[in-house]
C-alpha cells in the first residue's frame, strides 16, 4: 500500500470502538491488522449481512470498516502470538476496560504507541462502568434532549453509531499527535479516550458552560425549535426538509416564495419580519409554511430554495443520498468486492487531497494473513 | 495543566484560522491545546456567529453591551488557548497584511463555505502563492469545485445534519424524525478528519518540504459514516431507518423509565452474557420465555414493556450503579443539571479554567483527546476579539508601532475594544465547587 502512512504497524483489538480509526489509517497506507479470536471479530457478528455468503464473511459491517485490513486470528489465551504480533507495531488500539488480564496494551514493548478507547476512561469512580453507543449518549446530556416532549428520549442517529466512529477519530487524532511527538522525541506515549468525554466535546450545548451561563433546563423540543420561525423539519411530498431561518433576508425571501406559490398575501407583511413576532404565531407561521412545502419534493424544495438564498435542505434517506444529484456529479461514490466477488458500492474517500493519501483493498476473511504473521 | 508545555506534538507550529462557529474552531482549538500558535483571524464587519451570541446574563446590562461579542460561553468552548487577530480581509490594507501573515503560518484551516473563501481572495491556489508548501485544509458545506451542483449552496450545522441522513436515523420507528438539532455531528466529524489532515500534512511537509491541500467536504465526510446502509440498499434495495433506541443486534436495550418526573435510565444488555447478569436482576418481573434470546429480539415491545414496569420503581442514579455492579452497561439518561454534578466528569478534571482578559477567568471542556506525556495547555480561555493584532503583527509580521496604528486607522485592522471594561461571569463566585483545585473567589 503506498499513502502517508505506508510502513505503519498497526495492530487493532477493539470491536466498534476502533473501527473507524483503524479504516482511515488503512485508506492512508498503514499496515493495519486485525486482531481475531477463531469464531471472528465481533463486528463480523453484526448485521445487515448479505444472503449471498456464508458466516463469518457475510456482516456489510466489516466489509466495510474492516477495509484495507489484515486478519490474524489469535486464540484469546495465546499471548505468545499476541507479544509476536506486537514486537514490531508502531501502534496498538485496545477497548479493554482497565485491569483486564492480558491486555494487549500490557504485551507491548516501549516503543509502541497504546491508544486505548474507554466506556469513562482510564481514571475515576466510573472507569470500570461499561458503555455502548446508546449509554455513552446518555451520558452526555444529549440523549435526553432528544426526541419529542411527549416521547421517551432517543439517542442521535443511533443505528449510524456515531458515538464510537466519533470517539475512533478522536484516537485516530490523538494516535497521529503521539507518532509526531515519537519522531520528534524518540519516545511513544499512550493515547486515553472516554466515550462519554467524545460525547459531551461535541454537545457543548447541553454542557455544563452553558448551562452556567443561562440556567436554562434543556428539554426535548422534538424535531422544531421556539429560537425562530420557520425552524425545523416540515413535511412535504415524499418525506421531510428542514427549514432554519432567524436572518431577515432568509426570511423575507421565504415569505416571498410562500406568497409566490401560495398566494398567500398576510404573509408578507413587514411585521413578521421580525423573528420574535413569529415565534408568538407559530402555530400560524408553520401552518403557511407546511401550505408551501406539502406540494413539492425534497429535492424541488432544496434546489429551489437554496437558487432563493433559504438554509433549507431535504431530510434525505439512503435512498435518497445514493441518488442525490450532486454527490453522482462529484463522483463521490466508490465500491468494494466482497468475498463472494460481487460489487456493492461504498462512500467514498472522506476527504480529496492533492496528494495521493487514499486507496482501499477489500475486507479481509477471517484468519487469512495468520500464517503471513504468525508461521 | 501545563505539565509538558516545552514538549507538545504541535509546538513551533503556527496555524491561519478563518473559522466560523463549530467545524474549524473545533479543529483550532485541538491543535492550540496540543502545542500551536492558532490564530484566529476575525472580522468586526462579518464576525463569527459566536461573537454574536453574546451571553444570557448580559440582556440587562447596558454597561456591558459594548463587549458582548467576548461573552458568549462559545468563545471559549471552541476557541480556548487561541490568539485573536483583527484583520478586514475586505480591505486592501487588511487583506495585504493578512497575505504576509499567511507566509509566515505552516498551515491554513477555514470553514467559511468555498465560494465565500475564493471571492475573499483566500482559496488554495492564493494562499500557495505567498506560501508555497502550506498545510491547506477547508471544510466547506460542499466542497471547493465549483463545478458541483451545490458549491454555491448554504450550509449549517444543524442543517446538515438532516441532509447527510443523520435526522431520518433518529426517533422512534413509528413517529416523524425527531431530528437532532442540539448536536451536529457534521461540524464534528469534519473537525476531526481536518485535525487528521493536518497532522498528516505537517508529518508530509516535514518528511518532502511539500505542502497539501485538503478539501473535507462535511456532506461527504459524514456520508463516509454510513457505509454498511449503503451497501445493503445497494445489494437489496432495504432503506434503513430509525428505530428508537433499540440495538440492531440484540435486545434489550432502551431507554427506560425511573421513579420521579423525567428520570430515565439507558440499559444496553444485547449480548447472551448481558441475559445472564440481567435476569436475577429483574427476577419475576419478566416472563421466563425470555431467557431464548431469539424471543427477547422477536418480542421487544412485551420485553420492553416489562422492563419499565421494574426500573420505575427504582431511582435513576441507584438502578444505575445496580446495573454496571453487574456488568451490565447502563446510564442515568443525565440532564444538564446531572452533569454538573457528576463527580466522575470532575475527577477528571473535565472542566478548565484559564485567564480571560474580558472577565477575568472563564471555564470551558478540556479536549477530549488525551496524552501520556504530552498533556496538553490551555494558555488562555477564549481571547477577547482582536485581543491579540498588535503582539501578532509585531512579532511575526514585524510591522512597526506605527504601521499597525496606520493600519488601524484605515480600518485594516482592530484591537481589542474597551480593554477597561472587565466583568466576571455571575456564578464565577463558585466555581471552585465544579473544578477541584481551583481558587475560591472570596479568598483573593
Amino acid at each position: 500500500m503506498s499513502g502517508p502512512y505506508s510502513g505503519l504497524r498497526v495492530v487493532d483489538t477493539t470491536g466498534l470502538a476502533g473501527a473507524y480509526a483503524t479504516r482511515l489509517l488503512a485508506g492512508m497506507g498503514a499496515e493495519v491488522i486485525r486482531v481475531e479470536p477463531p469464531e471472528g471479530s465481533p463486528i463480523r457478528q453484526l448485521s445487515p449481512f448479505t444472503e449471498a455468503i456464508e458466516p463469518p464473511e457475510n456482516s456489510l459491517w466489516w466489509s466495510y470498516l474492516a477495509m484495507g485490513a489484515h486478519s490474524v486470528v489469535i486464540e484469546v489465551e495465546d499471548t505468545d502470538s499476541l507479544t509476536r504480533l506486537l514486537a514490531e507495531a508502531d501502534v496498538v488500539f485496545e477497548d479493554q476496560l482497565p485491569g483486564t488480564p492480558n491486555a494487549a496494551s500490557e504485551l507491548v514493548t516501549p516503543k509502541t504507541i497504546r491508544t486505548r478507547i474507554l466506556p469513562f476512561g482510564l481514571t475515576g469512580p466510573k472507569r470500570h462502568w461499561r458503555s455502548s453507543n446508546l449509554v455513552a449518549w446518555a451520558a452526555s446530556g444529549i440523549l435526553y434532549t432528544t426526541g419529542f416532549a411527549d416521547r421517551a428520549p432517543v439517542a442521535p442517529a443511533a443505528p449510524v453509531q456515531l458515538a464510537y466512529h466519533a470517539s475512533a477519530a478522536s484516537a485516530l487524532v490523538g494516535t497521529l499527535l503521539a507518532l509526531r511527538s515519537r519522531r520528534l522525541t524518540g519516545v511513544a506515549q499512550d493515547v486515553e479516550i472516554s466515550m462519554q468525554e467524545v460525547a459531551l466535546s461535541i454537545a457543548p450545548e447541553t454542557g455544563v458552560p452553558m448551562f452556567m451561563d443561562d440556567r436554562v433546563h434543556r428539554e426535548r423540543s422534538g424535531n422544531r425549535r421556539d429560537l425562530g420561525r420557520p425552524f425545523g423539519l416540515y413535511p412535504c411530498r415524499d418525506g421531510f426538509v428542514s427549514i432554519i431561518v432567524l436572518m431577515p433576508r432568509h426570511w423575507i425571501a421565504m415569505a416571498q416564495w410562500v406568497s409566490e406559490i401560495t398566494g398567500n398575501e398576510s404573509i408578507t407583511e413587514a411585521v413578521f419580519t421580525d423573528n420574535a413576532v413569529r415565534v408568538e404565531a407559530l402555530d400560524l407561521i408553520d401552518d403557511w409554511i407546511e401550505e408551501l412545502t406539502t406540494l413539492h419534493t425534497r429535492l424541488e424544495l432544496f434546489e429551489e430554495g437554496q437558487s432563493r438564498g433559504i438554509p433549507i435542505t431535504p431530510v434525505n434517506t439512503i435512498d435518497a443520498l445514493v441518488d442525490d444529484p450532486h454527490l453522482r456529479a462529484a463522483d463521490f461514490w466508490d465500491s468494494t468486492v466482497l468475498q463472494n466477488g460481487a460489487e456493492v458500492m461504498i462512500p467514498g474517500a472522506p476527504f480529496r487531497s492533492s496528494s495521493a493519501w487514499w486507496s482501499m483493498t477489500p475486507a479481509p476473511r477471517l484468519g487469512e494473513h495468520t500464517d503471513r504473521y504468525l508461521a | 495543566m501545563t505539565a509538558n508545555q516545552n514538549n507538545l506534538p504541535l509546538d513551533g507550529i503556527r496555524v491561519f484560522e478563518l473559522g466560523i462557529a463549530i467545524a474549524s474552531p473545533f479543529c483550532g482549538k485541538l491543535m492550540a491545546h496540543f502545542g500551536a500558535d492558532v490564530l484566529k483571524i476575525e472580522s468586526q464587519t462579518s464576525p463569527d456567529v459566536v461573537r454574536i451570541l453574546g451571553s444570557a446574563w448580559l440582556k440587562d446590562r447596558e454597561d456591558l453591551a459594548p463587549i458582548a461579542s467576548d461573552t458568549s460561553p462559545y468563545v471559549s468552548e471552541m476557541n480556548a488557548s487561541k490568539r485573536s487577530v483583527g484583520l478586514e480581509l475586505k480591505t486592501p490594507e487588511g487583506k495585504a497584511v493578512a497575505m504576509q501573515l499567511l507566509a509566515e503560518c505552516d498551515v491554513f484551516i477555514a470553514n467559511f463555505g468555498a465560494r465565500a473563501l475564493a471571492e475573499l481572495g483566500f482559496d488554495y491556489e492564493s494562499a500557495a502563492a505567498v506560501n508555497p508548501n502550506i498545510v491547506y485544509v477547508q471544510l466547506p458545506g460542499f466542497g471547493s469545485n465549483e463545478e458541483m451542483p451545490y458549491y454555491p449552496f448554504v450550509a449549517w450545522g444543524p442543517n446538515q445534519a438532516p441532509l447527510v441522513g443523520m435526522d431520518d436515523f433518529t426517533g422512534h420507528a413509528d413517529d416523524p424524525p425527531a431530528g437532532i438539532a442540539t448536536v451536529a455531528p457534521p461540524d464534528y466529524m469534519s473537525a476531526f478528519h481536518a485535525a487528521i489532515a493536518v497532522i498528516t500534512g505537517l508529518e508530509q511537509r516535514d518528511a518532502t518540504g511539500k505542502g497539501v491541500h485538503v478539501d473535507i467536504s462535511q456532506f461527504e465526510t459524514t456520508l463516509a459514516l454510513l457505509g454498511p446502509f449503503v451497501m445493503d440498499y445497494d445489494l437489496t434495495g432495504a432503506v434503513h431507518s430509525r428505530i428508537g433506541n433499540r440495538s440492531m443486534w440484540g435486545a434489550p436495550q432502551g431507554v427506560y423509565p425511573c421513579t420521579g418526573h423525567e428520570r430515565w435510565i439507558a440499559i444496553s444488555a444485547t449480548e447472551a452474557q448481558d441475559w445472564e447478569a440481567f435476569s436475577p436482576l429483574l427476577g419475576s418481573s419478566v416472563d421466563a420465555d425470555f431467557d431464548d434470546p431469539s424471543v427477547r429480539v422477536s418480542d421487544q415491545d412485551r420485553l420492553d414493556e416489562q422492563i419499565a414496569a421494574w426500573s420505575k420503581e427504582f431511582e435513576a442514579e441507584d438502578l444505575a450503579g445496580r446495573l454496571q455492579a453487574a456488568g451490565i452497561a447502563a446510564h442515568v439518561v443525565s440532564t444538564n443539571e446531572d452533569l454538573l454534578h457528576d463527580t466522575h466528569l470532575t475527577s477528571r478534571h473535565w472542566y478548565q479554567i484559564a485567564e480571560s482578559k474580558r472577565l477575568g477567568r472563564d471555564i470551558f471542556t478540556n479536549s477530549p483527546v488525551k496524552l501520556s506525556r504530552s498533556s496538553g495547555r490551555w494558555t488562555g480561555a477564549g481571547p477577547s476579539m482582536g485581543e491579540h493584532t498588535r503582539d501578532v503583527l509585531s512579532e511575526v509580521v514585524g510591522m512597526s508601532s506605527e504601521d499597525i496604528d496606520d493600519l488601524i486607522s484605515v480600518g485594516g485592522a482592530f484591537e481589542q475594544i474597551q480593554p477597561e471594561i472587565t466583568t466576571s461571569r455571575p456564578w464565577d463566585d463558585w466555581i471552585h465547587l465544579l473544578i477541584p483545585g481551583t481558587e475560591d473567589a472570596r479568598d483573593r
